[in-house]
């Protein structure tokens, strides 16, 4: 067994350990309230420019002369986009992404999949695992702004217009709650009518859509409107991520705390125990000591 | 008499959702108020002024570009960038117009990057006449 000593020392570092935890989770849960509150944000613009969108392109036949954006060819060469977060210590945050990134890539076993990451941890997962990164984007929390996500959309519109890519997907998490963080593959390029905020078709009302008169026009509106569905897409998987990752570190956080109170209890445990043996012995030592001097 | 909600919102932030009377918004083709009761309508916005009214009371946002979706009872402005007019910050817009144009004359006039710069500039001019109303 280990000696008293031994314990006081384990217990005085898991205590320290329980205080860095627990400052941790605060500083995430203070950030998270910010975070949530911007995906919100942007949530609500993603959603009314989606529906935009699809009433923009209502009755527009997409088969003859396609949007540059719209382009429907065999996805033969994929860009992918992996978001993830800078720091580590979020719980699986990272590497849900990172795993799914890998679930995407053996699902399309013909396709050239190239990876663009966010963050730094996803290059670091999907590196370790003998994966190529074809771009990073180092510092953009640091600068994170709308406009930062237009760069990353520019860059990859670019690619799709000049046909080096036949499409491009957006790995990310969607925020639900600081417990639930859902890994997401939002599809991005190209566009498709009827594409809802999230990727997938939805059943939204259109507004009595077929009647919308359109200023300048319609084309022109289109125009306008497909570039910044792709720069919102990456923008909004960026804040929901952020938003995620803190929510993700405050549970880790707190479950580490907890542990930590927990180890601290059973350690003290443990310590009086021995503490108690130690002056019982002591105290044998002593009467046995009388007990022979008297006789 | 009914009203009109309206949000005003940009990839950043929500500005406003409020109830009003009237909403006044730079279309494409120049300024054009909404009513309850409008016509299902989408139009794109230039950099200009969106006024709100309720009342008697007016709300001045300088919106740069975007665009504008009304309905019978719903006005949304989807900007690129909003502001309310009281906290346009004058000096700082003067000072990217400042800069632009600097940058302007190391590019040749037909150069993309030129008309980019010159629609910066027009955009914070813009954004200039909304803060100090003639």
């Amino acid at each position: 067994m280990s000696s008293l000593r031994d314990i006081r020392k384990r217990i005085k570092s898991v205590k320290s350990t329980r205080q860095i935890t627990k400052a941790m989770k605060m500083v995430a849960a203070a950030k998270l309230r910010r975070a949530q509150e911007n995906a919100t944000n942007t949530r609500a613009y993603a959603q009314t420019l989606w529906k935009l969108v699809n009433a923009a392109l209502l009755g527009v036949d997409a088969a003859d002369a396609p949007h540059p954006l719209m382009v429907d060819r065999p996805a033969k060469r994929i860009d992918v986009i992996v978001v993830t977060s800078d720091r580590g210590l979020a719980a699986a945050y990272n590497v849900n992404v990172g795993r799914q990134v890998l679930k995407f890539i053996r699902a399309n076993p013909d396709a050239k999949v190239e990876i663009v990451t966010i963050g730094k941890k996803g290059g670091e997962f999907l590196r370790a695992r003998g994966f190529k990164v074809r771009k990073d984007w180092p510092g953009l929390y640091s600068r994170l702004s709308y406009a930062a996500a237009q760069e990353v959309a520019a860059e990859v519109t670019e690619r799709f217009v000049n046909g080096e890519t036949d499409a491009v997907y957006v790995a990310g998490t969607y925020f639900r709650s600081a417990l639930v963080q859902e890994p997401a593959m939002l599809p991005l390029l190209p566009l498709k009518s009827g594409m809802g905020y999230r990727g997938d078709v939805e059943e939204e009302e259109t507004t009595a859509a077929a009647s919308m008169l359109f200023e300048p026009d319609r084309q022109a509106l289109i125009e306008e409107l497909l570039p910044r569905s792709v720069s919102v897409g990456i923008f909004r998987l960026l804040l929901e991520g952020i938003a995620s990752e803190h929510g993700a570190r405050m549970t880790a956080m707190e479950n580490a705390t907890k542990a930590a109170g927990d180890m601290i209890g059973t350690l003290t445990l443990a310590y009086n125990r021995g503490r108690q043996a130690a002056i019982t012995k002591e105290l044998m030592e002593i009467v046995s000591g009388a007990e022979a001097l008297k006789g | 008499m009914a009203k009109l909600r309206v949000e005003i919102v940009t990839p950043e932030k929500r500005l406003l959702k409020a109830e009003a009377d009237e909403v006044i918004a730079p279309g494409a083709t120049g300024l054009f108020g909404v009513r309850p009761g409008h016509a299902p309508f989408l139009s794109k916005m230039s950099a200009g002024p969106v006024t709100v009214s309720a009342g008697a009371q007016k709300n001045v946002f300088f919106v740069a570009g975007g665009f504008v979706e009304a309905t019978a009872t719903l006005v949304r402005v989807l900007a690129d960038q909003a502001e309310p007019q009281a906290s346009i910050d004058v000096a700082a817009a003067q000072k990217r117009i400042a800069e632009a144009e600097a940058k302007m004359k190391d590019y040749e006039l037909t150069d993309a990057r030129t008309l980019a710069l010159r629609e910066a500039i027009r955009v914070e001019q813009k954004r200039l006449e909304v803060a100090r109303p003639k």
